[in-house]
């Protein structure tokens, strides 16, 4: 809520008084801007979705069975009995669930020793493989659906420009539109490879698994997912953007950061952003504190309003102003709301799964999606009342299970029984 | 005033950061020069003129510039390849990544 910033401040009512409206104000406004962040996040998680299940249905390359397996699963499922079958398929989930549990602590350590290179590192390698690698075999099966003829040099050129767009635009700066888009369609690539790669029942019980495996990560005092996210808030740094959906760019205006060497630097993002509280400025020393302004701006502003007078006094005065703006953790409508790249990863694969091998193929792949969403909904609404960290995991893909399980066992020869005896309901 | 001063200077600082990489910068990128042009169109030509719009106009122009030679030569190479190609033979297929079945 941005309240005019012109004349007299108002007179300070009794703190009490301001508290109470305040909170209800705050309530208002959080319900309704949290439908707001619900449909922001909608429209990705669907595009996410769409992208899979298109491919899923028309490229059969993510649905054969060619008898390669991920190091991660090395037990196969084609086994002789159902036994043996369900034993492979624990195993296997077992092992990749250690293998992201291992993974998840090494960062979460890496972070908190601020190893942060070793991170971008690790985090600009994988975006690598991604935007370069996977791209490139996504687009030889679809050519070889579509059987057209593509040659080497074309090729080449599509991909280079894909994938170095594609970095830039997630690891430094990029309009925020081609950002989300990128960040979908590697979401995509992920959960296509996970749908080819990893066998049925191991795919259902890694599902539910990791959902257990999020909310236990997220909500416990040691969970390292909340150490990352507690870490992360008090640095009062975002966390990597490779690994995060934001429905808008944060930015913030440091006037004067202590951290970095570049004090006068601005973190700009899309334009048509409006800008947020202007952190307090802390002046290293006298001398160098031209309040910020950088010089070339300070002249762009004299010619264009006439001579400024910036001192140290006409600051000090408006910084005691009594703020009219809110500080910029309750200033949640430019905010935006943040889904980690996983939850789009698993959200996709859950639905991908079950276009791939259900047998009741649209209707449960329809009841999925809607499960998902009501899921993220719920989530959402939870995030609006209690204002912190949530897993987007659990919810979702526990609906997302029983509606596939449901749907595929009992709806379907409902449905089918129905259509036989032609009796419409 | 302060809000309106601030848009500017991030509006600025953005583009001058964006476009900074594309003409000199790597070659062979025209996706990116067609990024620059299409966002930073508005921002160069439709906005009330201010002292940085020049750079940025002469930025977006190159742009469109680089680009339009590239999906020139594009299509070129393109048509001449899927025309030619099973003409060529063995080159054709030397240089083919996906080979379509059947009989052109």
């Amino acid at each position: 809520c941005l309240r005019a910033l012109n004349g007299q401040p108002p007179a300070a009512p009794t703190p009490r008084v301001v508290e109470r409206e305040e909170e209800e104000e705050d309530e208002e406004l959080t319900l309704k801007y949290g439908a707001k962040h619900v449909i922001m996040l909608f429209v990705p998680v669907t595009l996410c979705m769409v992208v899979v299940v298109a491919t899923i249905k028309s490229v059969s390359f993510y649905t054969q069975n060619d008898g390669q397996r991920l190091i991660y699963t090395p037990f196969p499922e084609d086994t002789d009995t159902v036994g043996q079958r369900a034993l492979n398929s624990i195993l296997n989930a077992t092992i990749m669930i250690t293998v992201i549990i291992v993974m998840t602590l090494v960062l979460v350590m890496l972070y908190k020793y601020r190893c942060y290179k070793v991170i971008q590192g690790w985090l600009f390698l994988s975006s690598l493989l991604l935007l370069f690698f996977f791209s490139y075999i996504y687009l030889k099966e679809v050519f070889k659906t579509y059987n057209l003829a593509m040659d080497y040099i074309t090729l080449a050129i599509i991909i280079w420009n894909f994938g170095v767009v594609g970095m830039m635009c997630i690891h430094w700066k990029g309009p925020l539109r081609l950002q989300q888009a990128y960040l979908i369609m590697i979401s995509a690539l992920m959960a296509l490879v996970f749908i080819k790669y990893l066998p049925e029942w191991t795919a259902w019980l890694i599902l539910a698994v990791i959902s257990v495996y999020d909310l236990l990560a997220v909500l416990c005092p040691k969970g390292p997912l909340r150490i990352l996210v507690e870490t992360a808030q008090e640095r009062n740094e975002p966390i990597f953007p490779a690994l995060i959906y934001s429905s808008t760019m944060v930015w913030l205006v440091n006037m004067a950061d202590t951290d970095r060497p570049n004090r006068n630097s601005t973190e700009a993002a899309s334009p048509q952003q409006e800008p947020q509280e202007v952190a307090s400025p802390v002046p290293s020393s006298p001398s160098q504190d031209d309040g910020g302004f950088t010089q070339s701006w300070v002249s762009q502003q004299e010619h264009r309003l006439g001579p400024l007078q910036s001192t140290e006094e006409t600051r000090r005065e408006i910084q005691q102003m009594p703020s009219a703006r809110p500080p910029v953790e309750e200033d949640d409508e430019e905010r935006g709301v943040k889904l980690g790249l996983g939850d789009f990863i698993f959200y996709s694969m859950l639905v991908g799964k079950a276009s791939a091998t259900a047998s009741g193929d649209w209707n449960t792949t329809l009841a999925c999606f809607v499960a998902i969403l009501i899921g993220l909904c719920l989530t959402l609404l939870l995030l609006a009342i209690f204002k912190k960290a949530l897993p987007a995991l659990p919810i979702s893909i526990f609906f997302g299970l029983v509606f596939y399980f449901a749907t595929d066992n009992l709806v379907r020869p409902f449905m089918d029984k129905l259509a036989l005896h032609q009796f419409y309901i | 005033m302060h809000l309106i001063i601030f848009q500017w200077l991030v509006n600025d600082y953005f583009c001058l950061i964006f476009l900074l990489i594309s003409p000199g910068g790597f070659a062979f990128l025209p996706f990116l020069w067609l990024v620059n042009v299409v966002w930073f169109f508005r921002e160069a030509f439709l906005k009330p003129s201010y002292t940085e719009q020049l750079q940025i106009k002469a930025y977006v122009k190159r742009s469109a510039l680089g680009l339009l030679l590239w999906v020139a030569v594009l299509t070129t190479w393109i048509t001449i390849y899927q025309h030619f190609r099973a003409e060529w033979g063995e080159v054709g297929d030397y240089l083919s990544f996906t080979i379509p079945l059947g009989i052109p």
